[in-house]
């Protein structure tokens, strides 16, 4: 008899993804089936948290070689795909409400979070991938939500093409990493890789998976799909897609890395490092020319991502204390970029474009949007007491304490914070043509209410995350030793 | 219970009012004299808390202070660890402090009641500001270290910015709080530094309690010390308006009487005393520092009393008087400390420092409320437009005659007794160091000069004929609003100088060992003074003073034109009028050296290091573009890019890591 506890979170959640399209005969409203798919997500969010206070499940799989693991890291990042996946369909219930296929589009966005949440608890390559599959594909579907706009449907085939690509490259190291190894488990990898060394097929696998799960991160140079796809999405889903998405991605590699290769750092530690510095370098540096919001704030998280996967490598000589920083800037980082995306879908909601120079005088005719925009901006700048500062705080001390033994890695250090300046330019780009440039009207601007309430939420949080940082710190640590079972 | 426990409540009263009577809307306070009753009610509740604490303290004190504190920032790292804490700190003197504060500023804000009450709107401000000058006038005073003893004296600057400030609109007035504030930031720079010098010496701890215990734990040897409290002195210079950081003060006139009162002669500029009666333990280590402190104490007693001779403004003879008397106060510290690192044993300056420093309070504020009194009658600060107005000023006239004859130093009258000591502490350094004598000499010329300006003072306000009829007529008594305080005012300067014989020697001494005051009953200690020719020197100057003010502006037996007529004198009078040229001095430092470097600065900043920023941002955004241009579009050439890339990292891989 197997005990399925582990998954209950995503059962409850796939419940009523499958129960809102019947519903959907019933229910019409947009916002009724948000209300529903809401209760699903929190009802989801209270199993986590349940376990949380509690003990957690049992494992599934056999003990050697578990298949999945419901641990405090898993709980972790289920809590950031639920809130995530909870402010996407709060500014989601007016957004799509004049489409058609309402009751898919919340399906497969609470179907995509089960996929999320359970790569977050996988511990083998094979669960992953599936996990993986389960996610992707019904983002796919999302991307293309709006088939009668061309550029939703030329992004969504991009989309497609492109994760097609880098699905089979995974898979292909996947099962070159089975080859040598004879398991997919990842604690089995990493022991048979202990006990045999590398060879240059190890080093192929290797790169085959940093390619195939990066493109999910979007990391340099799997970046290039981001920022076509992001700005074709419809708004909120580009949110989806930012916020969690690429968390999902993160999280894989960290497993990938630091259960499953860690054996074999030496070869791959620099690599990472250097794709890291490359990430944020080209991201901030491509954003400093944008002029679309949406594709500046896809450049934005390609920068971002560079600073979340700088983690690993510094894992490698500080342990568990580079990933708690690592964690904390993925959970800051969710709250403030879909809090920015969100903003410019409740800007497109009522027919303002996506071009910055669209934002001129909104300092005047919506504060409240112009006010939290500036709040995000700043918070994904990192100036304090925002809680960007507060995570990039974090991984730079990791990075200073790390070149106390490893030398070279305070260079992911000075990349960081010379990033971090550049990218000042376009976020406060964005916070002068709110407030300096006027406008052509000064007409007020309302939104719907449960877009600002999403707005709220996730500006209270990014706040709130650089003020009292300590409990959050502290989970986030407690996530971070499970990768390193030596700790205890 | 204790009232010590609550003592942290004091400064908070009246930032209750601060932020009620500013942050509440104008439409609220309209029919409410600007919130006038709000600041007057939490200043009073200060003062009664005040009154307790001090009594207590002063009463059951032990000798060991009261501290309460709690930890602000705690660095932890090694060698590197240190803690700030915020906390109060209560000892006799802290007790003398919040006396002579709370006191003074309830009279005050009662006053301007009347005072102010034709200022319209702008009342609201300055009955905000006035409130949160009293609360970080009492935090400056109870505060527990150097650190937050600094954060309080910066923002008692920032309101004395303000208040100077207060018509705005009169450039004068503008430029005026732009200087003081200018002015007094040059000291503050150098308590900054003793900060630092301290923060270093006592290896990041800045607590008064245990740098006082702990003054021998001090590393880096005594010249570094010497630098550390001088530097602190620096900032005392600057806030207490000492030479040559003086000449803000006579400007800060701008501001209204009643910030003149509280502000520029009862309270902030006694913090600079207040901060080396503080630091006595610390300060006495080092006599060269007292000595300085000494000598720039009786200079500038001299020297401001010089121009106060034959100044017609009724509010700038006060400030140069200010200047005086703190001078004075400086003069006795230094005398005592100098001569306690000499001998360790119980000396007079300390005591007549700090009594000073509370009978000035009492009679200075009560002359600059009178003087606000006569200006409020009369419309104008200039002494040539008024004369005779005692017989429409009767209470006024009365009460500032107290003053005047407080400050010349006659007995009984407060004056008499603190300034004799200060003179006694002066005379007995003369034993240690023969500076003294010149010292002594000083503080008895300015005694003589100090009854000279007052009485000229009176005598061209309340006596002889009105020169302006059409002011003289429209004259009349302030309301009771203003004349209550005044009265009070006026016992006090009459009689706050018989606490002298009831102990205040013994009851006000510095945190020292070895500093033993003897217990002496009152007829002992009036014996004492009265039987000392020293007495009778500053007596007897302080009745020539008045006796040649007398011939000069009442009798009219001597012209005082015969001063001015001859070429020398006509020179001298307008070397005084003209500050000594201090006021050209600073507008050309400020002008010259620092506007100068400040285009130095500026031309490097913008050319520069500007140049350099714009070079490497242009770069960076061009080559932004270049990037933004592969990305075509075609979804063939990002997985062509994606199969690139597996190929790089395959061979980074290979690079870094190689294979077994």
């Amino acid at each position: 008899m197997i005990e399925y506890g582990a998954i209950y979170p995503e059962i409850i959640l796939i419940l009523f993804a499958v129960a809102i399209p019947a519903l959907h005969l019933l229910i019409k409203s947009s916002r009724a089936l948000a209300g529903i798919s809401l209760v699903g997500i929190l009802a989801s969010a209270g199993m986590v948290v349940y376990y949380m206070v509690g003990d957690y499940p049992a494992i599934i799989g056999d003990p050697s070689a578990p298949l999945i693991v419901f641990d405090a890291l898993a709980a972790v990042f289920s809590l950031v795909f639920l809130s995530v996946a909870l402010v996407v369909v709060l500014a989601s219930a007016r957004y799509v409400e004049k489409d058609r296929h309402l009751a898919e589009y919340y399906t497969l966005i609470m179907m995509s979070t089960a996929g999320m949440m359970l790569v977050a608890s996988a511990q083998d390559l094979l669960t992953i991938y599936v996990g993986i599959e389960i996610a992707s594909m019904a983002t796919y579907a999302l991307v293309a939500f709006r088939k009668k706009d061309k550029r939703g449907s030329e992004a969504a085939v991009k989309y497609v093409i492109v994760g097609g690509l880098s699905s089979a490259l995974s898979l292909y190291g996947i099962s070159l990493l089975y080859g040598i190894t004879g398991t997919s488990s990842l604690a089995g990898i990493n022991e048979v890789l202990a006990a045999q060394g590398v060879e240059l097929t190890t080093l192929l696998a290797l790169a085959l998976l940093v390619a195939g799960f990066g493109f999910k991160i979007a990391i340099a140079p799997f970046h290039m799909w981001a920022p076509d796809v992001y700005e074709g999405a419809p708004t909120p889903v580009s949110a989806f897609l930012a916020a969690g998405s690429k968390k999902m991605g993160l999280v894989v590699m960290f497993k990938l890395f630091l259960v499953g290769l860690i054996a074999i750092q030496a070869n791959w530690d620099v690599v990472l490092g250097i794709v890291a510095i490359l990430t944020m370098t080209i991201g901030n540096v491509v954003a400093l020319s944008q002029t679309n919001m949406k594709r500046m704030l896809a450049y934005s998280s390609v920068a971002q991502a560079g600073y979340m996967l700088m983690a690993i490598p510094l894992a490698t000589v500080v342990g568990d204390y580079a990933i708690t920083g690592g964690i904390f800037h993925i959970i800051t980082h969710a709250f403030m970029k879909s809090g920015a995306f969100i903003v410019v879908a409740a800007l497109a909601y009522v027919a303002i474009g996506e071009s910055v120079a669209d934002y001129k005088g909104l300092g005047k005719r919506a504060p409240f949007l112009a006010f939290s925009m500036a709040i995000f901006m700043f918070a994904l700048a990192g100036i304090p007491p925002l809680s960007g500062f507060m995570s990039k705080v974090v991984l730079l001390s990791a990075s200073v304490e790390a070149a106390e033994i490893t030398q070279w890695m305070i260079w992911l250090g000075v990349a960081l914070v010379l990033n971090s300046a550049l990218s000042l330019y376009y976020y406060v780009r964005v916070i002068k043509y709110m407030y300096v440039e006027k406008g052509e009207t000064e007409a007020r601007i309302k939104v719907p209410i449960a877009l600002t309430a999403a707005i709220a939420i996730c500006m209270v949080a990014t706040v709130a995350l650089g003020l009292f940082f300590d409990p959050v710190l502290e989970l986030c640590s407690e996530a971070a030793r499970t990768l390193f079972p030596a700790l205890g | 219970m204790t009232f010590a426990e609550y003592a942290w409540l004091i400064p908070i009263f009246p930032l209750i009012a601060f932020v009620v009577v500013g942050f509440l809307g104008n439409r609220l306070f309209k029919n409410w004299e600007g919130g006038a009753p709000i600041a007057i009610g939490m200043t009073a509740i200060s003062l009664v808390l005040s009154l307790a604490v001090a009594f207590e303290a002063l009463t059951t004190g032990t000798g060991t202070p009261f501290i309460q504190s709690l930890e602000w920032i705690v660095v932890q790292g090694g060698e590197f660890a240190f803690t700030f804490n915020m906390g109060i700190y209560i000892d006799n003197l802290t007790a003398l402090m919040l006396i002579v504060v709370s006191f003074v500023a309830t009279l005050v804000v009662i006053y301007s009641l009347g005072y102010m009450h034709e200022e319209g709107e702008k009342k609201r401000r300055y009955y905000a500001v006035i409130s949160l000058f009293i609360s970080v006038m009492l935090g400056l005073v109870l505060a527990s270290n150097f650190l937050q003893m600094f954060i309080f004296w910066e923002l008692v600057g920032l309101c004395s910015y303000l208040l100077i400030g207060f018509w705005n609109t009169r450039p004068s007035a503008a430029s005026a709080a732009k200087k003081a504030f200018l002015v007094t930031r040059i000291g503050d720079i150098m308590f900054m530094i003793g900060l630092f010098v301290l923060f270093v010496g006592f290896q990041g701890n800045l607590d008064f309690a245990y740098i006082f215990d702990n003054v021998d734990a001090f590393v880096g040897g005594n010249e570094l010390l010497t630098f550390g409290t001088l530097m602190l002195f620096g900032g005392a210079v600057g806030k207490s308006a000492q030479f040559p950081l003086h000449d803000w003060l006579p400007d800060a006139m701008e501001g209204p009487t009643t910030v003149s009162a509280l502000i520029h002669a009862a309270t902030m500029v006694k913090a600079g005393v207040y901060l080396v009666a503080r630091s006595y333990p610390v300060m006495v280590e080092t006599p060269d520092t007292m000595l300085v402190i000494a000598f720039i104490g009786g200079f500038t007693a001299i020297f401001a009393a010089t121009m106060a001779l034959n100044n017609t403004n009724i509010k700038r003879v006060l400030a140069y008087s200010t200047i005086s008397q703190l001078g004075y106060m400086f003069l006795a510290l230094g005398a005592g400390g100098y001569i306690f690192a000499q001998q360790p044993e119980f000396n007079v300056g300390y005591a007549a420092g700090t009594f000073h420093l509370m009978n000035h309070a009492f009679f200075k504020a009560l002359l600059f409320l009178s003087a606000g009194a006569v200006i409020h009658a009369v419309h104008t600060e200039d002494m040539r437009l008024m004369g005779g107005l005692s017989k429409k000023l009767k209470i006024t006239s009365l009460v500032m005659l107290i003053g005047c004859l407080s400050i010349a130093g006659i007995p009984p009258f407060s004056g008499f007794w603190s300034k004799d000591l200060v003179l006694e502490a002066a005379f007995a350094g003369i034993e240690y160091n023969s500076l003294f004598i010149l010292l002594y000499a000083f503080g008895l010329i300015t005694a003589f000069m100090t009854a000279f300006y007052m009485f000229r003072l009176w005598f061209l306000t309340f006596s002889g004929e009105p020169r302006d009829k059409h002011a003289y007529e429209h004259a009349h008594e302030a309301p009771a609003v203003m004349w209550v305080p005044l009265a009070l005012l006026a016992i006090l300067a009459f009689g706050s100088g018989f606490a002298f014989l009831f102990g205040f020697e013994s009851t006000l001494v510095p945190g020292l060992m070895d500093f033993h005051p003897h217990e002496a009953g009152p007829i002992d200690l009036l014996t004492a003074v009265f039987t000392n020719v020293l007495t009778y020197a500053s007596i007897a100057a302080a009745v020539l003073g008045i006796g040649l003010a007398y011939m000069m502006y009442k009798k009219r037996a001597i012209d005082p034109a015969r001063f001015t007529s001859g070429s020398v004198g006509k020179t001298l009078s307008n070397v005084l009028l003209a500050r000594y040229g201090f006021t050209k001095g600073y507008d050309w430092i400020g002008l010259k050296v620092v506007y100068g470097t400040a285009k130095v600065v500026d031309f490097i900043d913008r050319r520069l290091i500007d140049g350099l920023i714009n070079g490497i941002s242009a770069g960076l955004i061009r080559s932004g573009n270049f990037l933004r241009r592969a990305q075509t579009g075609f979804v063939q050439s990002y997985a062509a890019v994606i199969v690139v890339g597996v190929s790089l990292i395959v061979i980074l891989l290979f690079l870094v890591g190689g294979v077994i």
